[in-house]
């Protein structure tokens, strides 16, 4: 029914198949929307959060979808900046997942800040003394240049390639997509660096504070790096998902293999930096403001194991995964040494925002708990369904690998036992 | 976020991050309007063809790019550089000055059963322009387009007094729903229409006349080794898009292989045959 949409040459399933897919999304969104629209409509008391606890598993989320959606601009950057070309096969995808990400984090902003109506205030009274603004104005201006990027990739499309003023106007703001490339990468350099500046600057929440470099906390940099770290091995991972479900090839393998060994060495860098910047937390900063930094891991459940994840299993066990050739070379090995990369910068993010409030900081306080409502856990899987049905609908519709079509011939290739073709 | 607003201050602080932050809104902006502008100005200087063929070229598999020089062994391996425009190519005008292309003894050579008259010039996207010697240029399909296409639902021919241009779009051929455009392998004006019964499709006022003008298009010896390949091609997009195993050798092609091969998506086969990815 719709095959006229549907690019030449390549593989999808039938319009009924394709239904089926993605009914139990929409069903999860229409679900997702109602919990959001509680929470707008009737105000956060529909949430667990209170004036105590107030980031929870929405700022959770943001934190993580956005260093996860760093694949886009940090794939852009080498490809774009660097001329690694062979990313060419994973650009497309890359600014899907970025697009994705981080409009999904805008929407459940918008939430949580609430008052819709007013979300322009924002940007016309903002709070200049907060990085939050910064990463305000970062997070919609990147935002804003993702949406042009993803332009060019539904102008491929092959009915509207028929229009020849879309045609031409996709091919000249092609020609250009390196600028966007350049502000993509130095927005989020920037917004990831203030996400991190955001806890490291919390003087009176020692588990979180850091020093750093002049005005810049340590954790501006880890942001930075470890979502330079886990974008490509998200890219990898959300690429062998999508050949999973499609029943197909559709990069090839050295690609797989240069965003592993991308992401491997970055990680490794990160973990290391990680590592030096907890030994000087824990012998300098945390005792000068007057805290033994054991103390915080005495509260269950959040023990020292939860930091020796973090450092150990999801930083170095991972990066020297991606490290090692004959491991790399194992594209099990490789995938799921990527996914636990992943798995640590969302564990990363928790630590930072929930246990860092859930810890008392006055003799006073008790240890906080909390548990997202139901409408919390709707608005997030919303988000979760939303960025399933962008990304089904684009790689159904749109050219989102490149090399699938010729990846696809290959088999045919070897059992005709061409012998004239070039490789 | 402006100098009136609450809070705003005239310091170094200020300055920087408003300044950062409006010039990346002047550069997206700019980059729009720029991407506009030239789009406006290909579609007023006609390029809208030509681009859309680079496009389609830069699509098609680098197997599918090849030179023509690798086809007669003069290169092992080589991608196109000019998207099969030679006119402009030095190594193709350096190579012919080395190796004129002899003149072929047979007036027409069979291969595969299909008959290829050696009077005229063969374009990679299956069309042939033949010089008349009023000056004019018969443009048709060759033999293994004829067949593929067999009995065509339509063919969409422009208007005479269209121009077209070298590799442009000259016509679209229907075939059990799916349309492809073919390439026009000259440049110039439409003066006469054709239909599959007359062999011919187009009769063109070329823009220019003699050996460069044709420059680009296969020709004699070529014409051999580059079949013997789009066969190899042909065979391979049967299989991809489906069709059982075809094409057994020292058989020859059936008179219309869309209806032959019901089981092929035919889309795709005739989108790889006609270089239109």
């Amino acid at each position: 029914m719709d095959k006229a949409l549907i690019a030449r040459g390549v593989k999808r399933c039938t319009t009924g198949r394709f239904l089926l897919w993605i009914l139990p999304w929409l069903g999860l969104l229409a679900f997702g929307l109602y919990s959001a629209g509680l929470c707008l409509v009737k105000g956060l008391n529909q949430t667990n959060m209170d004036n105590r606890f107030a980031f929870g598993l929405w700022i959770f989320l943001d934190l993580t979808v956005i260093a996860l959606g760093a694949g886009a601009f940090f794939t852009g950057f080498l490809l774009y900046i660097l001329k690694l070309d062979e990313l060419k096969a994973v650009i497309n995808s890359a600014v899907v997942i970025g697009l994705v990400c981080y409009s999904g984090a805008m929407t459940v902003l918008a939430v949580d800040v609430g008052q819709p109506l007013r979300a322009w205030f924002t940007f016309w009274y903002p709070n200049v003394h907060s990085m939050l603004t910064e990463v305000t104005f970062c997070i919609s201006c990147y935002l804003t240049v993702l949406l042009i990027e993803y332009l060019p990739i539904v102008l491929q499309n092959r009915r509207l390639r028929d229009v020849p003023h879309l045609m031409v106007f996709e091919h000249e703001l092609h020609k250009l997509v390196y600028v966007l490339a350049g502000v993509g990468t130095f927005l989020s350099f920037f917004h990831q660096g203030s996400l991190g500046g955001l806890y490291g600057v919390l003087r009176g929440r020692p588990f979180a504070f850091r020093e750093g470099l002049f005005i810049w906390p340590s954790t501006f940099f880890l942001f930075i790096l470890s979502a330079a770290a886990v974008g490509p091995g998200f890219i990898l991972c959300t690429t062998f998902l999508v050949e999973k479900i499609s029943h197909q090839r559709l990069v090839n393998r050295q690609v797989y293999r240069l965003l592993a060994r991308i992401s491997g060495l970055l990680l490794a860098v990160y973990t290391a930096a990680k590592s030096v910047d907890t030994l000087i937390w824990i012998n300098r900063t945390s005792p000068g403001s007057g805290f033994a930094a054991e103390q915080y891991y005495s509260w269950r459940p959040f023990g020292t194991w939860i930091l020796l994840a973090e450092i150990v299993l999801f930083g170095l066990i991972p990066a020297l995964i991606l490290l090692a050739p004959r491991l790399r070379a194992h594209t099990r090995w490789m995938v799921a040494a990527a996914a636990m990369a992943c798995f640590g910068v969302a564990l990363n993010r928790f630590v930072m925002t929930v246990q860092t409030l859930a810890l008392p900081t006055l003799p006073f306080d008790p240890f906080l708990s909390y548990f997202p409502s139901w409408q919390e856990i709707g608005t997030f899987l919303a988000v979760v369904a939303y960025g399933v049905l962008v990304y089904s609908f684009s790689f159904r519709y749109l050219r989102l690998f490149p090399e699938e079509r010729e990846l696809r011939v290959e088999p045919a290739r070897q059992q005709a036992g061409l012998e004239f073709v070039e490789r | 976020m402006l100098p009136w607003n609450y809070g705003f201050e005239w310091n170094t602080g200020h300055i920087v991050f408003l300044g950062a932050f409006y010039t990346v809104l002047v550069v997206v902006a700019t980059t729009v309007i720029s991407a506009m502008g030239r789009a406006r100005r290909d579609l007023a200087r006609d390029c809208a063809g030509d681009i859309r063929w680079h496009s389609d070229f830069h699509d098609l598999p680098a197997s599918d790019r090849m030179c023509r020089h690798v086809l007669t062994g003069e290169f092992r391996r080589r991608e196109c550089p000019n998207a099969f425009d030679c006119r402009r190519c030095q190594t193709h005008a350096r190579l012919i000055e080395r190796h004129p292309p002899p003149t072929p003894e047979e007036p027409e050579e069979e291969i595969l059963g299909m008959s290829f008259p050696l009077d005229r010039f063969y374009h990679r996207g299956h069309t042939w322009a033949r010089p008349e010697p009023d000056g004019t240029v018969t443009v048709g399909l060759d033999e293994l387009a004829s067949r593929l296409a067999g009995n065509p639902e339509a063919i969409e021919l422009p208007q005479p007094g269209t121009k077209i241009h070298v590799n442009g779009p000259a016509f679209r051929i229907r075939k059990r729903s799916a349309g492809v455009r073919v390439l026009a392998p000259v440049d110039g004006a439409i003066i006469e229409t054709g239909s599959l019964e007359r062999s011919w499709l187009l009769k063109v006022k070329p823009s220019a006349t003699g050996e460069p003008a044709f420059r680009h298009l296969l020709r004699g010896a070529e014409i051999h080794p580059w079949l013997l390949r789009e066969m190899e091609r042909l065979q391979l997009a049967l299989t991809a898009a489906g069709a059982s195993p075809a094409l057994a050798d020292g058989g020859v092609l059936v008179a219309d292989m869309a209806e032959a091969c019901r089981q092929a998506d035919w889309d795709a086969v005739s989108g790889e045959m006609f270089l239109e990815p």
